[in-house]
């Protein structure tokens, strides 16, 4: 393992808040996405990239939203994002209780709203090879056997945010120093409109068992588990907001 | 049908509830297309012409989707280095532009997108406007910065994957955008038929003489 692990301290507009959470420097290397596509060019490198330690809270983001009231669920335009963006707000500009309240992770945020946030704090949104190599290294660097790894998203994924949303970053971060990667809700990423190949002929969407079968490179049940997650992006739109996908940022390390 | 084009399909319609709810009047109105345009968002909120983002045309010079107001737009996205789909899909953006009425045609615009702003320089894509002969007064070949890129192919519904080697995966779409910048009519896939795009243009025309607007 030789991820390299740094902590740094974002600088942010003063404008938009005072208390930034901190990132990880996550260590670039050679990789391939765990799924098989068409005309697979094998292993491919991935850069150096920085990632935000826990997932944006909803106080974060009404902060970002009252420095840029175009992004108020009553004025944001429409082709940004559906009706429910933002919905479970009591007000436009307020946050309120359980799921909408400050320590909880921003959801019912568009593809549109988090890369603005985002890049409002200088970054971007992780792309999907970036946002599936972190998850593959904290596997790693918590010590989870592939199966437990399978084991723990089936249960998460057949009932996400049940019983209602925890705070964003309980306990100490663990493994790369990351929080909540998986368990609390699903991230955006930048390219979560997987291609599989050439044009729209192959697409997650289809889904019949031999499609499924096709794309996994291995028969087992962690590959199975990562499936479920490209497959469950792939029928995101931009301007879907759902109660249990938020967002965290990515930056280049300069 | 492709599955794909689904969403999309279920986007319009929230889009129309969405409308309706917002302003009473719309659901009455078979050209809602010409009721004033108020300051809340739902006359203009599926509009292209939101994505605020600066393009460099084949010409070199500066070019925001915006400036297609009041005309209708064919765009379509592509990479330049690509010999495969996109010459038939600018083929395919050539054939809707001469099958259209003469009078359609003088003002209708078309805008050419390259997903790969490392090798689609304007000076290259000023030879990729010459290889195709079209008009370079209604033809746009536009450079871009890759996250604007990205936000306009979400937008009219285009994936794409960059290979990392000079080449990407994108779906074939020629999409109509009306004189608002919101999607009229979109043609999914390679050498398909030019008559919905272009009955959607006539559609578009006939939608302003009977609101009592002048043609574009």
């Amino acid at each position: 393992m030789r991820t390299l692990l740094i902590m740094l301290t974002l600088s942010l507009p003063p404008a938009v808040h005072a208390e930034a959470p901190g990132i990880v420097l996550i260590d670039g290397g050679d990789w391939e996405l765990p799924i098989v596509r068409e005309e697979s060019t094998g292993p491919g490198r991935v850069d150096d990239f920085a990632l935000d330690v826990r997932q944006v809270t909803n106080a974060e983001f009404v902060d970002f939203v009252r420095a840029n009231p175009e992004w108020r669920r009553d004025r944001a335009p429409a082709i940004f994002r559906d009706t429910r963006y933002l919905s479970h707000w009591p007000r436009a500009d307020a946050l309120g209780e359980g799921n909408a309240a400050p320590d909880r992770p921003v959801t019912r945020v568009s593809w549109y709203a988090a890369r603005a946030y985002c890049r409002e704090m200088g970054g971007r949104l992780p792309t999907m090879t970036e946002w599936e190599y972190a998850s593959e290294r904290q596997r790693e660097a918590l010590g989870i056997s592939p199966t437990d790894y399978a084991h723990q998203l089936f249960s998460w994924y057949a009932n996400p945010g049940a019983g209602g949303l925890r705070p964003v970053a309980e306990g100490p971060a663990s493994g790369l120093g990351i929080h909540d990667l998986h368990g609390l809700v699903l991230e955006w990423v930048e390219d979560f409109q997987l291609v599989l190949g050439r044009g729209d002929d192959i697409d997650l969407l289809t889904g019949s068992c031999g499609d499924t079968a096709r794309f996994l490179p291995e028969f087992d049940e962690a590959h199975y588990a990562t499936f479920l997650r490209f497959q469950s992006r792939s029928n995101y739109r931009p301007d879907t907001t759902t109660s249990t996908l938020g967002f965290r940022c990515a930056y280049n390390p300069e | 049908m492709r599955l794909s084009t689904i969403p999309l399909m279920v986007s319009a319609l929230l889009a129309a509830t969405a409308a309706m709810a917002e302003n009473p009047h719309a659901g009455h109105d078979p050209h809602a297309d010409h009721t004033p345009m108020q300051a809340g968002e739902a006359a203009q909120g599926h509009s292209l012409f939101h994505l605020d983002a600066e393009w460099r045309t084949e010409k070199g010079e500066s070019f925001r989707l915006d400036a297609l107001a009041g005309r209708p737009t064919i765009i379509t996205m592509i990479y330049g280095s690509c010999t495969t789909a996109c010459p038939v899909l600018v083929n395919d953006a050539r054939r809707i532009d001469r099958a259209a009425p003469e009078a359609i045609r003088e003002r209708l615009q078309v805008v050419v997108v390259s997903f790969d702003p490392a090798r689609d320089t304007p000076e290259r894509m000023a030879d990729y406007a010459d290889d195709y002969d079209v008009d370079p007064k209604r033809w746009r070949f536009l450079h871009g910065d890759p996250a604007d890129i990205r936000t306009l192919a979400a937008m009219l519904g285009v994936r794409y994957r960059d290979n990392g080697d000079g080449t990407f995966d994108h779906s074939n779409v020629v999409t109509l955008l009306d004189a608002r910048g919101r999607i009229a009519e979109r043609n999914e896939g390679l050498a398909r038929p030019v008559e919905p795009i272009v009955q959607a243009l006539r559609n578009l025309q006939d939608g302003r003489q009977a609101a009592g607007m002048t043609a574009w």
